[in-house]
């Protein structure tokens, strides 16, 4: 095994070194195609750790005709319970209502002296799941509830989440974008590297065949230049982005609505996870070019 | 239990082989041989009689368009591109245009053929000097392939068959380019290995290199084979294609 692992190695910085022009080329390509996709990456998972924290206070109000019977009260919580994105659902009474709105008002609160303790409607306040999904659906639930016996609005901060979603799913599709120049990039442009070196050495791979080598011995460096390239580019492009992640969490140091979000940098999981990716792309990227070999 | 592995007496065996080159040069026709295991052999002939092309069957670098080519115990034209290097291995052939690296050094080219089998990186460089201090090449063991005169060239190019003490050693016209002294010293190596149990086919249109050794001649014309000589034709024109000889008596 060591044999073999010393010879594959031997000739994977014999074929870096004669292709070096390219080497370079193809670690750039690899590297700005990991910046590219982890940068909207990065964005996008803040963005949902941002939607998580948001949607702490995020809730429907329900607002009803009148105070609910026992019966009623069993009826909504049926029919609003059903749905999994629901986490829990809260009933405040007109005297709850008028309870709180006193305690909003603090020292004010005596503007309401003479105003009728059951002035304001008896509501449910529903508290979705939280969740990007949930958010989704929280125009088409809002609906659902009106249609409910004895609704009469239905509030949420309903321009503030489709405003966000929407910027969620421009993310999405940027992201499945990006992924694919990842995907494009890393496999062709490694192919074409290899492709590079094959024809450079196809005279010493038919002389190798010649005197005896398998496919393997030939294919194996080939797999671990691409490899190589995939590993080292996503780690450039990954290295890349923690300056840019850097420099732009202390340009914008300042400002109050950035510093009262935690941006985050990807996990060690995730950063593993992305150059996993990417190596395995180019891999096989080369090992697609290196099929030819055993035709030798 | 434990398995018993026959070793088979005959290493080289061609039944009714032809072989033709687009679009229509007829390079061997209903050629049958047979090569003993531990055999010397010498293959003689004019230029395109048939020689290398017969010579790349054996290694399968072409295959017959027709007849059967066993090789080692194996049937060349079954055996799948992915086990052929278990045929190459047993295999090492001095090619007539070398097929040498030139931007390697000779030590490089030597040692491809011992690093495929893996062999310790120490043996790979005693291995090399010893066959090129037997070849006269001590002092270009650095050297760049593409500096080396042609005799040097094929010279490596034997070295490099012979680095992996094959059990089939085929040479194509290995005194090309050589003087009479180097040929001897490249003889001596073939008749060592000879001697170690290695059957040798050699290519060549060189009588002096067998016509002391009394080691089986085998002439090719045209593409056919013809029963052994004692006369070998001095000119081409004294050349007239006659009756092949039946299979069986080759």
């Amino acid at each position: 095994m060591m044999p073999f692992l010393t010879v594959v190695l031997r000739h994977t910085l014999r074929n870096m070194r004669f292709t070096w022009k390219s080497q370079v080329m193809t670690l750039f390509t690899v590297g700005l195609s990991v910046l590219i996709f982890s940068f909207f990456y990065l964005i996008y998972c803040n963005a949902l750790n941002l939607s998580e924290d948001l949607s702490d206070d995020l809730r429907l109000i329900v607002y009803l005709d009148d105070e609910p019977a026992e019966a009623l009260k069993a009826e909504y919580e049926h029919k609003i319970l059903k749905f999994d994105q629901v986490e829990r659902i809260d009933f405040v009474s007109r005297g709850q209502a008028y309870q709180r709105f006193e305690k909003q008002l603090g020292a004010d609160s005596d503007v309401l002296a003479g105003v009728p303790e059951d002035f304001l409607p008896p509501s449910i306040e529903v508290y979705p799941v939280r969740s990007l999904d949930s958010l989704s659906r929280i125009k088409r639930f809002s609906d659902y509830l009106l249609t409910l016996p004895g609704v009469l609005k239905v509030q949420y901060g309903k321009e503030w989440i489709e405003r966000f979603y929407s910027f969620i799913q421009l993310m999405r599709v940027v992201i499945l974008l990006s992924g694919f120049l990842l995907i494009m990039t890393t496999t062709f442009m490694v192919a074409h590297t290899i492709r590079l070196t094959l024809f450079a050495r196809q005279e010493e791979l038919e002389l190798l065949r010649l005197v005896g080598a398998t496919a393997s011995y030939i294919r194996m460096p080939f797999l671990v230049e691409g490899a190589l390239q995939g590993l080292l580019g996503a780690s450039l492009g990954l290295a890349a982005l923690f300056v840019l992640f850097q420099w732009i969490r202390l340009q914008f140091a300042g400002p109050a609505a950035l510093t009262q979000a935690q941006f985050t940098f990807f996990s060690w999981p995730v950063v593993c996870g992305i150059v996993t990716i990417a190596t395995l792309l180019c891999a096989i990227g080369s090992f697609s070019t290196t099929r030819k070999i055993t035709q030798l | 239990m434990s398995q018993e592995v026959t070793v088979p007496d005959v290493m080289i065996d061609l039944i009714k082989v032809s072989k033709v080159y687009p679009p229509d040069v007829q390079a061997l026709t209903d050629i049958s041989l047979t090569v003993a295991r531990g055999e010397m052999m010498f293959l003689t002939g004019m230029s395109g009689a048939g020689k290398s092309t017969l010579l790349r069957l054996v290694s399968r670098i072409e295959r017959a368009d027709k007849g059967m080519v066993e090789v080692a115990g194996f049937d060349v034209a079954k055996l799948p591109q992915r086990d052929i290097h278990l045929l190459r291995r047993k295999i090492g052939m001095a090619y007539q245009d070398f097929k040498l690296l030139p931007d390697r050094t000779v030590a490089d080219n030597i040692a491809l053929a011992l690093e495929v089998v893996y062999q310790p990186r120490p043996f790979i460089e005693e291995r090399i000097r010893e066959l090129l201090d037997r070849l006269d090449l001590a002092r270009k063991y650095a050297t760049p392939a593409e500096e080396l005169s042609r005799g040097e060239q094929q010279r490596v190019s034997i070295a490099r068959a012979l680095a992996n003490s094959p059990e089939i050693i085929l040479a194509d016209e290995p005194s090309g380019n050589l003087d009479a002294i180097t040929t001897g010293k490249v003889m001596d190596l073939f008749h060592q290995h000879h001697r170690q149990g290695a059957t040798i086919v050699i290519a060549t249109h060189d009588r002096s290199l067998y016509q002391e050794g009394g080691h089986r001649v085998i002439e090719l014309r045209f593409g056919r084979l013809y029963r052994p000589r004692t006369e070998v034709p001095e000119t081409a024109e004294s050349i007239e294609p006659p009756e092949p000889v039946p299979a069986e008596e080759v």
